[in-house]
Parts: structure tokens; sequence; C-alpha cells
């Protein structure tokens, strides 16, 4: 247990003492079948019971598949976006008052306009999560870019390097650092969309579960899918930063 | 946090930029108009602003978006009052932090859209659920970067406050505060807009009221026009907010440093 705390980097153990407190008050005053704060002890059995349980795998498998391909997207795109902007100041001055709007509009208020012109489907989905994840990796990408040693593009230039030579072995590797930081910024951002575009359509994954849950009144149902979408969470985020230690440990070598 | 300093710095309204939205635009009325590429639902720019037009002459722009900006500010300022009190606490005391910080560390991972069928199911279809949602959303920031700033404010500084004989309370008031201010205030601004973003969202699954409502209920109706309008609105509200925040800490940390930590 301690190990596993150390892994997702929350602190210490000691630190759960408040959060623990709570539940031991929360299953002392609540009952199982409180209409509103159900006690703890009651949302594991309302997870599985009734032959629910089978529905939360293939859910989880849903939210992580949108979440990774709509992280996915936005990675693609931001790098590329970002490199562009960042390396040119013309594009930059031309596409700034576009980013700047798009990145300002709400991602809930994308979602509808999502549904009504790309329908209910898993592009849909990945689209609305990727709008709203680009933003962190294209600024930190074009920042990077734009602070990247002068002596570097110089040296590129003074041996001739071509233009795709010096994308692919100067600009990419030195700005991979920018490019990790806005993935890691991104990460949450892009579960908490693919989970409120799951949430608001009803369409698969946790986000539809805790919705259905939340519509028929089962609130130790809530209760429980929170628990998991929250451990999701910690799961997610800590797998991007041991890969982000991983990749900046092989560039010290 | 990231480095988020803006794309531009030399300022949002740049003609060369702003002749590329306006062009954009005209593709898309062009393309809509002539019907190049066919999209169902989608609407011209300049229906949207016909939409636009008639939605502010019969008050209901107006009114939902005064709600919306009334509900964000209103949780975000008890969130940001608790946010900071919590993070001051956990900053100052080695105590608190070591027993619950973990636990403030759990709770924040929940992603706050989860919490909105659970408030829903507590407080029903009401305005209370959309100001809980917005409040518990947009204390995490505004408690994680006052602590960061509070542990971070330095030695020297505080070696000052010693020497001077500061009691406890002014040493926070005249050493320990203003030094954080730069740090409080980017959590501040995170909360901001994940405050907006959250009363949307309890406007559309919730409380029937403001923009997120408006949204939605243009969407059952099939008005996209008049939809596209409350999502610009959304957008235009956003840089609104996050401007006046930017203007405001100016104001507040004047000269250098103010310059550096604000250039959003």
């Amino acid at each position: 247990m301690r190990r596993l705390v150390e892994r997702v980097r929350l602190g210490s153990l000691p630190g759960l003492l408040l959060l623990f407190l709570v539940l031991v008050g929360w299953e002392l005053v609540g009952s199982a079948d409180s209409p509103f704060y159900p006690a703890p002890s009651s949302w594991w059995p309302a997870l599985v019971e009734r032959g629910q349980s089978a529905a939360i795998v293939p859910a989880l498998v849903d939210t992580l598949r949108t979440f990774g391909l709509g992280l996915t997207v936005a990675t693609i795109t931001g790098v590329a976006l970002g490199l562009a902007v960042g390396a040119s100041r013309v594009v930059g001055r031309a596409t700034a008052p576009t980013f700047e709007f798009a990145r300002a509009l709400p991602p809930a208020a994308i979602v509808p306009v999502a549904t009504l012109l790309l329908g209910f489907d898993e592009t849909m989905k990945v689209v609305v999560v990727a709008l709203a994840a680009v933003w962190p990796i294209l600024l930190n990408t074009s920042s990077g870019v734009r602070e990247l040693n002068p002596l570097l593009r110089d040296t590129a230039r003074s041996l001739r390097l071509s233009k795709t030579r010096t994308l692919f072995s100067v600009l990419l590797p030195s700005v991979t650092p920018s490019v990790i930081l806005g993935i890691r910024v991104a990460t949450p951002v892009a579960l908490v969309i693919t989970l409120l575009v799951e949430y608001l359509t009803a369409v698969n994954g946790i986000g539809a579960l805790v919705g259905d849950a939340q519509r028929t009144f089962q609130p130790a149902r809530v209760f429980a899918l929170i628990v998991i979408a929250g451990a999701l969470s910690l799961a997610v985020n800590a797998l991007v930063r041991s890969a982000e230690e991983r990749v900046i440990r092989r560039r010290r070598r | 946090m990231g480095r988020d300093e803006g794309l531009n710095r030399s300022g949002f309204a740049d003609a060369l930029g702003l002749s590329v939205l306006v062009t954009l635009a005209g593709a898309w009325e062009l393309m809509v108009r002539s019907k190049i590429a066919e999209v169902q639902f989608l609407p011209a720019p300049s229906e949207i602003a016909a939409a636009a037009q008639s939605a502010v002459f019969d008050g209901q722009l107006i009114g939902r978006t005064l709600h919306t900006v009334g509900v964000t500010l209103l949780g975000w300022s008890v969130a940001s009052l608790v946010g900071l009190g919590l993070g001051l606490l956990l900053g100052l005391s080695p105590i608190a932090y070591r027993y619950s910080m973990t636990s403030f560390e759990v709770t924040r991972a929940i992603p706050p859209i989860t919490l909105a069928p659970a408030a829903l199911l507590i407080f029903g279809f009401s305005l209370k659920m959309e100001l809980v949602l917005v409040t518990f959303g947009g204390i995490w920031p505004v408690l994680v970067n006052t602590m960061g700033g509070v542990q971070k404010v330095a030695p020297e500084l505080r070696d000052v406050g010693t020497m001077l004989g500061l009691s406890p309370r002014a040493m926070v008031q005249k050493i320990v505060f203003p030094a954080a201010l730069p740090s409080v205030m980017v959590g501040l601004r995170l909360a901001l807009s994940l405050c907006l973003v959250l009363a949307i969202v309890a406007e559309i699954v919730g409380n029937p009221a403001g923009l997120g409502n408006g949204l939605i209920s243009a969407r059952q109706s099939l008005q996209p026009a008049l939809m596209f309008t409350y999502v610009i609105t959304a957008g235009l509200l956003g840089v609104v907010l996050n401007a006046a925040l930017g203007a405001v800490a100016k104001g507040l940390m004047p000269g250098d440093r103010a310059r550096r930590d604000s250039s959003w």
C-alpha cells in the first residue's frame, strides 16, 4: 500500500487520515438506503448487485479508448501546429486570435454542437476530447520552439542540414521536454472531457454509467462509480508521469 | 502548471491575425451558401449573427449570460475563500499537511464532472446544485497553488520577518501572503475558467437556467444558429472573465514581477 501510494505520488500514507475520518463518520451517520448520502459500505455492493458488474469492464475499456485516441490526436495536431506557430512569427501572429478564441470555448458547450454536426459516435467523442486537450500541447510546443537556443538553429544552418533533417534531428528532439510537459497538462483535461462527453451524450463508458445510475436513482452506485473515476484519474496521471520520467532519464544518458 | 502565456505576447488584436479570422468566417459563409461542402445543421456566420441579434433583443441572451456570470462568480468567490484558507493552513502547518494532504490529493483527483450526477441526486434540478458543483470544482486549483506558493516563500524573507519581531499574524499578512500572491493568482485564474465550465455543465444537465440551458434548448428545438450564438457567447465570456482577472492581477502586483506573471 505504501509503495502504491508513493508510486502514484500522493505524498505520505498518514495524509489519508482526514479522508479516513470523513468516511468513518459518513459510515456511522449514513445508512445504506439513504437517498442522498448512502453509507460507504453500501457502495461496492451497489456496483455489483443484480448482474450490473458485467457493465463495468467494457465501460472502462470504452472510456480508456476514447481518452487514448483523443489524447493521441491532440498530441499529433498540437505538436504540428505548435512547431509551425513557434518557428514562424508570421504564422504565430496570423493564427493567434483564431486559436485564442477556439481555446476559450468551454468544452461543455462544444458537446451539443458536436453531437448535432457529427452524430453520436466515437468520432464525435474523439474530436471533442482532442479539441479540448490540444491547447496545452500546442502552447508548450510553440514556446519550446521559441525558447530554443539560437545556436542550435545556426549550427543546423551552417551544417547545411535539409529542412526535414533539421526538423527531425534538431527541432523535435530539443522540444520534446516541452511537448511532454504539454501532454502532462493535457492528460487530466482529456480524461475529464472524455467523462463529460460520455455523461452528456449517454453513449458508453464510465461517464454514461454514472449518468445512468443517477437517472435510475441509485445513489450508492453513483458514489461507487465516482470512486472508480477518481482511481482512473490517479492511475492515468501516474502513468503519464512515469512515462515522462523515463523519457527525460533517457535523454540525460 | 504548464507554461501558459498565450500564443502571442504582442496582444490579442493584431491586424494580420484578425484578417485571418475574418477570412475564415468568410470562407465558412461561402461554403455554406454555395453548398460546396454541405454539412447538415451547420449555419452560416450570417445566420448566427441574425440569431444573436434577435436573442439579444428578446432579452434571453443577456438574461442567461447574467445568470451564468453570477453563478460562476459566486461559486468562484466561495471556492477561492475556502481554497485560500485551506491552502494557507496546509502551507503553514506541517501537522495539517502531514495528516491531510494525501486526502486532498485523492479527493482532487476525482473528475468534477462525475460529481454532477451526485449533486443532481442530492440537490435536484436547482440553483443549489449548480452552485455546489461550481464551488467544489473551483477549490482545488486555489488550494494547490496557495499551498505551493506559501511553501516556496524564500526563507530569507521569513528571517527578515523574525528579525523584525513580527507576530505570526503579521508574518502571514506582510511577508508570506504577498510573497505567495503570484502563485495564488495563477490558482484563482485556473479556478475561474474551471468554474465557468462547471456552471455550463450544471446548466446543461441540471439547473434549467443560464447559457448551458439556452444551448441545450436550442439544440433540442433544432435551432443551430441560436445554439452557435450561445457557444460563442460562452467563449467570449471566458475571454472577458480571464482578461478582467488579469487586469486585477496587474493592479495587485505592480512592477516587474507582475508583468512577468500576468503575461496571460
